[in-house]
């Protein structure tokens, strides 16, 4: 099963793509406090991250460039989600694989997951 | 006739100074010449009274005995002192002419109407004047000299003559010194017009005007300097109070509209189903007109940037074409043949698409009860124009111009229609950076908005968009 790591600091917003998600056959973890998301990540094993930018306290982009600096983090596809649809302009400077802004349009939001995961997933095998 | 309010502020300045200088100068010239001829004729009659006294004293003898010869041949002798001399008599106590000589050339007639209190006469260039003989105290009669100033004709001639040429070379030097001068005046105002003219049909007011100046001009720069700080001020709030409010507005949408979305694929009952649709069109509406506040607070913030990348216009055409079929079941949306099977463009795709959502949804919305909008493609050597055509309610005419302003939505219709009046805004944007233009045209049912694009690869809009705004101040060196 798809295990997808989601991290934003609204709850509702939280709840709903974990919903959405869960139903259209994903495996979900949900993190509100991004503090925490080295450990998640590690105990977890997600095969795609969706990271909201305007968290409470950090930027989701610093976050990206975290991840994607790390070695074994780093091949873990990363999806940008916010509301400003202007940050989609940033995703080739942190190195994020796409962006979905907010609201979102449920079939195309399901393909872009769904694409990133296979994509990484054919590049991994390759390797 | 042309009002003087018409003629621009330049030509007024030059006028007005080359009117005073023309009016004080004549004037000046006019007393001028009076005055000398005056003063010569002045100088004519106090010489030819000097003369006559002489006759008088020297014919005081001959008139005393009787010697009309001697008396004649004084006469006779001025013709030597003075050529110009025409009559000169010499008339006895009682009135009856003693002696007299007339000039060969005397054609001219005889000054004779002389009041008795006046010493002379002039009548045209003719100069007479009385000189009366006095010995021991009695008047024993009285010399009259009449003289011919041949050149007072030529000395008039030369002094108007003098006058023309002085009041045509100052004239001309009034015109001359009037046009070097009145920049400093103009030129400032023309700017400030200018500037105001460029704002107006930009809606662009960070430029502020430099003046370092102390009188009236400088007072109004400084206070549309300010005027305009103020206006750029509330705008700028404005679109901050837009930016933030359609972000804080997206959030909850998302969320409604994603239960939305789960509540439609776990949900097989009627009519719930389709309750839920119409919700979810609603959420998509609001998404729509959050999103136009949106890109209009950026266009006013200058935060509008395109993704520029080539691509197949036709091709983008038909998705649009049957992504908006999708959503409106009332509307047949026909696409007209074209030539050719492709057109690769510069352009930003996903603003591109924007324009043709709008202007297709415009035509949907604008023609209720009619079924059809057609979308047809053409080419001219330089761009691509595409036509989007409905057979809806129209345009009147006096709102042509309106359409494409901020909010303006359509006044004498009488069907209710959405929105906020930003769309053909934006649109009209997006295609002002792209280089292209957006137009309509009326016709005899409905209407037909038409976009240019440029065909070939713009260099400039690959520029980046700091490049292109951006605060400006300006001098007047600048324009």
């Amino acid at each position: 099963m798809n295990k997808v790591l989601i991290v934003d600091d609204d709850v509702d917003i939280l709840t709903l793509v974990k919903m959405t998600l869960t139903i259209h056959g994903f495996d979900v973890a949900v993190l509100s406090r991004w503090e925490n998301i080295d450990n998640t990540i590690v105990n977890f094993e997600p095969d795609l991250i969706l990271l909201d930018v305007s968290l409470a306290g950090a930027d989701g982009r610093e976050i990206c460039k975290r991840i994607k600096s790390k070695q074994d983090t780093q091949h873990i596809p990363v999806i940008l989600f916010s509301a400003n649809i202007e940050m989609e302009k940033s995703i080739g400077d942190c190195k994020a694989q796409a962006f979905i802004s907010k609201p979102y349009e449920l079939s195309n939001f399901l393909q872009t997951i769904r694409s990133h995961i296979t994509a990484t997933r054919g590049n991994h095998s390759d390797n | 006739m042309i009002s003087i309010r018409n003629i621009s502020i330049r030509n007024k300045l030059v006028l007005m100074q080359v009117f005073t200088s023309v009016l004080v100068l004549g004037i000046f010239l006019v007393a001028f010449i009076i005055t000398d001829i005056r003063s010569y004729k002045e100088r004519r009659v106090k010489s030819l009274t000097s003369l006559a006294h002489v006759v008088g004293l020297n014919s005081e003898s001959a008139l005393f005995f009787q010697f009309q010869d001697e008396a004649r041949e004084i006469l006779q002798d001025l013709k030597n002192v003075l050529p110009e001399i025409v009559y000169a008599d010499i008339v006895d106590a009682k009135g009856n002419t003693f002696a007299s000589y007339k000039s060969p050339r005397a054609d001219s007639f005889k000054l004779q109407r002389l009041t008795p209190d006046k010493l002379w006469v002039i009548e045209g260039n003719q100069l007479l004047v009385v000189d009366d003989m006095v010995k021991d105290g009695e008047r024993i009669g009285k010399v009259m000299l009449q003289i011919e100033m041949t050149e007072l004709t030529a000395v008039k001639k030369s002094k108007y003559s003098m006058g023309a040429i002085l009041l045509f070379a100052s004239t001309c030097f009034a015109f001359i010194i009037a046009f070097a001068v009145q920049p400093y005046i103009s030129k400032r105002l023309l700017y400030l017009v200018n500037i105001m003219k460029k704002e107006r049909t930009t809606g662009d007011y960070d430029v502020t005007i430099v003046d370092n100046g102390k009188d009236e001009i400088s007072t109004l720069v400084q206070a549309y300097n300010k005027l305009m700080l103020q206006i750029k001020e509330s705008q700028q709030r404005k679109d901050e109070f837009i930016g933030i409010a359609s972000h804080e507005l997206k959030t909850p949408l998302t969320s409604v509209k994603g239960y939305l979305d789960l509540l439609e694929t776990v949900e097989d009952k009627q009519p719930n189903k389709q309750f839920v649709r119409k919700a979810l069109e609603s959420t998509h509406k609001l998404e729509r007109l959050i999103k136009d506040l949106l890109d209009v607070s950026k266009i006013q913030s200058g935060q509008l940037s395109l993704n520029v990348s080539e691509f197949d216009i036709y091709e983008l055409i038909d998705e649009t074409i049957a992504s908006s079929q999708m959503v409106s079941a009332t509307h047949q949306i026909v696409r007209e043949e074209s030539s050719e099977a492709k057109q690769m463009i510069y352009a930003d795709r996903q603003k591109i698409e924007q324009v043709l959502i709008n202007l297709i949804s415009n035509a949907i919305k604008y023609s209720p009860s009619e079924n059809e909008v057609i979308i047809g493609t053409k080419k001219t050597d330089t761009e691509l124009i595409v036509r989007v055509r409905d057979f809806g309610i129209g345009i009147p005419q006096e709102e042509i111009q309106d359409i494409f302003e901020r909010f303006y939505r359509t006044k004498g219709s009488s069907v209710h229609i959405s929105g906020f009046g930003l769309g053909l805004y934006i649109c009209r944007d997006i295609l002002k950076r792209h280089d292209g233009k957006i137009w309509v045209e009326r016709e005899s049912q409905g209407t037909s908005f038409y976009f240019s694009l440029p065909l070939q690869t713009n260099a400039q809009l690959m520029m980046p968009e700091s490049v292109q705004e951006g605060g400006l101040a300006l001098k007047y060196d600048d324009v």
